[in-house]
């Protein structure tokens, strides 16, 4: 097996607020081996966007990596000074953000942003320019010689979305984060981006990391998926035995809950009861027993572990 | 039954410039077709579900309604009675049968107020509808599922599922006849998506409700909705019973939206339509049918006119000439 990109083990990271410490991750363990799609799943206030902003560092002045490391290709990103990172980001490390219209620049036109990019780059302006073109057929812009002179606001999301694409890979990078890139996207387009994504991925080889919470994007795209919940992981392993035969209670939970799997059309739908726990005091035991069915005495005192290789689940009463 | 609401080839019209550059050259004020003729009923306990993408229309046809924008033609008839315009174009409905529950549940709630004077508000401003504003309002809470803790706190201290709750209540305060819920389970996660259908569905029950559900999420409306209507570009394209269009979509669009629904189960992802393109912009509206840039279907005849409807009322119909089988 290859060398993994990103080797992530332990992780805990925290934000210190006025009600306290808050423990956003906990001992987070995330592998992607290269030219891997790796999806991560879970709902608002997981720690997916603690995570991401971990990697690429950019976490808010109030957080601190409490332990861990953060390996890509070897090099633990969390030792490294302000200037090696930035030789990393955008070149080595690339990122797709959720909304494509801030993450372009209003006032550049495409052709100059995706020059911009480019300045790590020998080569003439022409050359430059015409790699720019190339790129935005690739992503399948129509008519991308025009579009290079247009603003980002002459563009439909999707359009825009592409863009973004087109300029992370630009670079061709080992690693690409795309951050819920298709949840401002309607569905046909939704699909269109993510066959894109699929294809380019192949074409370029390089890891993804993939962020949703939507099941079926991340079941149609995804090698491999890790279920997050409140900070921590509690599944991973291949996308079709997560989603097939899940272990944990919880993505067992998630996928009864996704109504594009119930077929019974009565209008009364299947939720996971009670809410996410108060991260500043989580409770002892393991994370997710209050809002358990299944839970037994063990569960309230002791931490289940993400053990093992291959497909595992961080449960003591995990269904193989 | 009789329907609570009653709407024949409704239409709004935004007015454009065309910029400053067309302005200059005194170029006549144009305008551009938001929604182009849309007709449905909703009854008591019904809900219709409108579903497209963004740019379809869905949001100015639910303003328009509600009487937040001015519509340029068209009936509306709730109650029975037939809803007068003003002379700008704006509707003016009875405003206490016809509520709305805005798409963005944290910005629709006045950042300044408790949710206790935020629930309160509709009260005060109509004391014929309760003796005490503020034990009303607590009512709402309940109804919503909210504990009484939620009464002092303010917007920004909720969730978005909770949002969405005090949004409802506010919405029922006058007890209407008419919900118009504007995408109320977006950024909603999955398993809180479910709570908000729950609670509108028991809501719709207890009051007799009739719904509309503006939304893009097909998965939602198989099971919240007892009708839906597919808005592409300001018109209904195809409209029925969900059951049916679920079944058997007619219409290219629908069948490559429900394909396009992207699943668990690995098996949906074969047979899918592919669409071209993109929604075509509402400045340049297509010739004909206004698909036939992405349609896989297309013949000669699409690019000359709309096509008739077809299909049978009240069960299914569509407008296409070479619908899917």
């Amino acid at each position: 097996m290859s060398a993994p990109v990103l080797n992530i083990s332990n992780l805990s990271v925290n934000y210190s607020t006025d009600r306290g410490t808050l423990h956003a991750l906990r001992d987070v363990d995330l592998h992607i081996q290269a030219g891997r799609i790796v999806g991560i799943v879970g709902e608002s206030g997981c720690g997916k966007s603690t995570l991401i902003s971990t990697i690429i560092r950019l976490l808010s002045a109030n957080a601190c990596v409490e332990e861990g490391e953060v390996l890509f290709q070897g090099e633990d990103l969390l030792a490294l000074d302000a200037k090696a990172m930035r030789k990393l980001r955008g070149n080595e490390l690339a990122m797709v953000f959720q909304d494509p219209m801030t993450s372009l620049n209003p006032v550049l036109s495409i052709g100059r942003q995706m020059l911009d990019i480019q300045y790590r780059d020998d080569g003439s302006k022409a050359e430059k320019k015409s790699r720019s073109l190339h790129m935005l057929e690739r992503v399948g812009i129509p008519d991308a010689a025009t579009q290079l002179d247009r603003y980002p606001h002459h563009l439909s999301g999707g359009m825009r979305q592409r863009v973004a694409i087109a300029m992370a890979l630009m670079t061709e990078p080992s690693l690409l984060i795309a951050d819920e890139p298709t949840t401002a996207l309607d569905a046909t387009l939704e699909i269109q981006i993510i066959q894109r994504l699929r294809q380019l991925q192949r074409d370029v080889g390089c890891a993804v990391l993939f962020i949703s919470h939507h099941l079926g994007v991340i079941s149609e795209l995804c090698d491999e998926v890790v279920v997050m919940y409140a900070g921590e992981v509690v599944e991973s392993g291949g996308t079709r035995q997560v989603f097939d035969a899940p272990k944990h209670p919880y993505t067992r939970g998630l996928l009864e809950c996704d109504p594009a799997s119930i077929q019974a059309s009565d209008n009364i739908l299947p939720v996971i009861p009670g809410q996410l726990p108060d991260l500043t005091d989580p409770p002892p035991g393991c994370i997710f027993q209050p809002r358990c069915d299944r839970s037994v005495a063990q569960c309230s005192s002791q931490r289940p572990r993400l053990d093992g290789q291959g497909h595992r689940a961080a449960c003591f009463v995990a269904t193989s | 039954m009789k329907e609570v609401l009653a709407v024949r080839d409704m239409q709004v019209r935004y007015p454009t410039s065309g910029g400053l550059a067309a302005l200059m050259a005194g170029k006549r004020a144009t305008s551009i077709d938001v929604v182009c003729g849309v007709s449905f009923a909703v009854a008591p306990g019904d809900t219709l579900a409108i579903v497209g993408e963004s740019g379809s229309g869905k949001t100015t046809l639910a303003m328009g309604l509600s009487g937040l924008v001015p519509v340029s033609g068209g009936d509306v008839v709730l109650d029975g009675n037939a809803v007068a315009m003003n002379s700008k174009g704006f509707l003016q409905p009875d405003r206490r049968r016809i509520s709305v529950m805005l798409q963005d549940p944290v910005g629709s709630l006045s950042p300044r107020m408790t949710v206790q004077r935020l629930l309160a508000e509709p009260f005060r401003i109509d004391p014929e509808l309760a003796d005490d504003p503020d034990a009303a309002a607590l009512r709402l809470l309940d109804r919503v599922g909210l504990s009484r803790e939620f009464a002092g706190r303010y917007p920004h201290q909720l969730s978005g599922g909770q949002a969405r709750r005090v949004g409802l209540a506010r919405a029922l305060a006058q007890k209407p006849g008419l919900l118009i819920a504007d995408e109320p389970t977006a950024g909603l996660d999955v398993s809180i998506q479910g709570e908000m259908l729950n609670l509108l569905a028991e809501v719709q029950r207890d009051m007799g409700l009739g719904i509309i559900m503006i939304t893009h999420n097909l998965n939602i409306v198989r099971h919240a909705a007892t009708d839906m209507a597919i808005m592409y570009l300001g018109r209904f394209i195809e409209q029925g019973l969900p059951q049916r269009i679920f079944e058997r979509p007619r219409h290219p669009y629908t069948a490559a939206l429900l394909a396009a629904n992207p699943s668990v189960n690995p098996a949906t992802a074969i047979d899918r339509i592919q669409l071209l393109g993109e929604v075509p912009s509402l400045f340049e509206r297509p010739r004909g049918c206004e698909f036939h840039t992405r349609c896989p279907r297309a013949q000669d005849v699409c690019l000359e006119r709309f096509p008739q409807r077809q299909g049978v009322a009240n069960t299914q119909v569509w407008n296409c000439v070479n619908p899917v089988d």
